[in-house]
């Protein structure tokens, strides 16, 4: 009856399985197919409509409407586009990571919804969030506590505004777009302390608490780490930085800011260490630990207020990620210069697909700080090594332009 | 300061090492299962479900002494013409409500093979106390049959493994 497996299974066991789910046990690479899959999913959209751009305002500008109404169409229909990767992103970076936590634990994740692997998972987790009932406690403070989850979000959908999808393909060009991203970003710290304080739990309280000091804190190194990035690029527009990394140096290696010697490698290891902290994801989520604080600030929501605070987190999270690849992975630059007849939104998301990877795989390995060695780190170690490289960066550039 | 970037240079290299462990559990083979398309079997000598063959037994009624929860209740046929006990059950009930899987009744019975004895069945879920009590009698399949007081009468038990799934015996 039982057969020997041999030392290759722990379990005594035998599994009857059905013939299509053997395969499944050598899944691990779901994140290579997770990749593709979020090359597919957030680079088409934009990507290949963005080729439909012009002849599109052309086609609007048609109709005999003043310019000022297609201007405010056009930037309707950006809008919408962003919003949809936003959304998309957070359908499908929520089943990815539960794809990439389960491997990592050596289980499966989700497995049923959809068929394969449990695609569709999220989408009926959202059908669920959408239906359940709206609770707000007695003790809350009712229209903030309404208000929270619209503060936290509006910023991160602002934020993406001028957010590089791919070499010239971003839905503004901003003379100080990384000025703006950062203003933006900062404001969704407000969302958070006020689901904290309008929630009436001493626990949310102290979690939007923590949130605001560790948020602020890491707002710091995470700026002065990109200093180098635009002391190099000398401009805050990200379609310049972008720019400023085509090319390769001896003809292979490509002139990315994250090759750079020394300050590449710190600028980049900084930012992102920065943007795992202001996405209070694990390493540094005490805002929502949910050994002390029983998840923090948003203990109190239900429903599809909670879902925009998780939609929130995954869309910082994309942002992140594609910052990290305009900044220091050469945006929609080609890393070997035959591969430069791909299109530059594919190398762009393929690199912010694979930064959120990290961010994952981050999550999934590290324990949770605890808040006084948090900001430990952050103010007597990342704050004065940033300062330290931006000397180092400041020489480099000298020696460069000399 | 030597020895404070030899601190930064352990601890960053402790980070890594640890994505690197996370890295290669990935690319391991999980070792969940998918419980109601896949499952587990045990090894032979997990006690699970009772079961009873009406065809081997002799109806001896060293089980029924044996079980120390006095589960097991039986009765033997009887000749109608001598009037002598034949070798054979009339019937024969498990109640598995009671049943403390100690495995005492399998050693005690003399056939060979065992009358009674443990399956690696291990889904056994019942829905009300009588479905516990299983019954079987001379041509009853071995899941035997359960009282439905509904019905007032025994009925195929439903709500759990056909026991005939798991025939482990020996």
């Amino acid at each position: 009856m039982s057969r020997d497996l041999g030392s290759s299974r722990l379990w005594p066991t035998e599994v009857w399985s059905r013939p299509w789910s053997l395969p499944r046990y050598r899944a691990g690479a779901m994140w290579l197919g997770g990749i593709a899959a979020g090359i597919v999913v957030i680079g088409a959209g934009v990507g290949e409509l963005s080729l439909w751009g012009d002849r599109l305002l052309g086609l609007l500008g048609r109709f005999g409407l003043p310019p000022v109404a297609v201007a405010w169409i056009w930037v309707l229909v950006k809008l919408g586009c962003v919003l949809g990767v936003i959304v998309a992103n957070g359908l499908w970076a929520v089943w990815w990571e539960r794809k990439i936590s389960a491997h990592i634990q050596s289980r499966f994740g989700p497995m049923y919804a959809g068929g394969f692997h449990g695609w569709a998972q999220t989408i009926f987790d959202t059908i669920k969030l959408l239906f359940k009932e709206d609770v707000t406690p007695a003790a809350a403070d009712q229209p903030m506590h309404a208000l929270a989850p619209i503060v936290a979000i509006a910023p991160c959908v602002m934020a993406f505004a001028p957010v590089l999808f791919g070499t010239e393909l971003a839905a503004a060009r901003l003379d100080m777009g990384v000025l703006y991203i950062f203003a933006f970003a900062g404001i969704s710290v407000i969302g958070v302390v006020m689901a904290g304080w309008a929630s009436g739990n001493k626990y949310s309280l102290l979690g939007g608490l923590r949130a605001a000091a560790q948020i602020v804190s890491y707002e710091l190194p995470r700026g002065f780490s990109v200093v180098p990035v635009l002391m190099f690029a000398g401009s805050l527009d990200l379609a310049v930085i972008d720019r400023a990394q085509a090319g390769y140096w001896l003809g292979f290696i490509p002139r990315w800011f994250v090759f750079y010697p020394v300050v590449g490698q710190v600028s980049f290891l900084f930012f992102l260490i920065a943007s795992v902290a202001e996405t209070n994801r694990t390493p540094f989520d005490i805002p929502e630990a949910e050994s002390e604080l029983v998840a923090g600030f948003h203990t109190e929501f239900s429903g599809m207020k909670w879902s925009m605070f998780f939609l929130t987190e995954y869309g910082y999270v994309l942002l992140s990620s594609f910052l990290l690849a305009a900044f220091f992975l050469g945006g929609g630059a080609a890393p070997l210069p035959f591969l430069r007849f791909v299109p530059s939104w594919i190398w762009m998301t393929g690199k912010a697909m694979f930064m959120m990877f990290v961010f994952m795989w981050f999550r999934w390995t590290f324990p949770r700080l605890r808040v006084d060695q948090l900001m430990d780190f952050n103010w007597k170690f990342l704050l004065p090594w940033s300062f330290a490289n931006i000397g180092l960066a400041g020489i480099m550039l000298w020696w460069m332009l000399r | 300061m030597i020895s404070y970037f030899k601190t930064v240079f352990t601890s960053s290299w402790a980070f890594v090492a640890g994505l690197g462990i996370t890295l290669r559990y990935m690319f391991k083979p999980a070792v969940t299962v998918q419980y109601p398309t896949e499952k587990l079997h045990p090894y032979p000598p997990f006690r699970g479900a009772l079961l009873f063959d009406a065809a081997t037994c002799i109806a001896c009624g060293l089980c029924a002494k044996a079980c120390p929860s006095s589960c097991i209740a039986l009765a033997h046929q009887v000749n109608p013409e001598t009037k002598k006990r034949v070798p054979k059950v009339e019937w024969y009930t498990l109640d598995l409500g009671r049943c403390n899987f100690c495995g005492l009744c399998q050693e005690a019975c003399p056939t060979k093979p065992k009358s009674v004895w443990h399956s690696l069945d291990y889904e056994v879920v019942f829905s009300t106390r009588d479905e516990m009590v299983r019954c079987w009698k001379p041509g009853v399949p071995l899941g035997g049959r359960v009282w439905d007081p509904v019905a007032k009468d025994f009925r195929e038990p439903r709500g759990h493994l056909p026991a005939s799934a798991s025939p482990a015996r020996k």
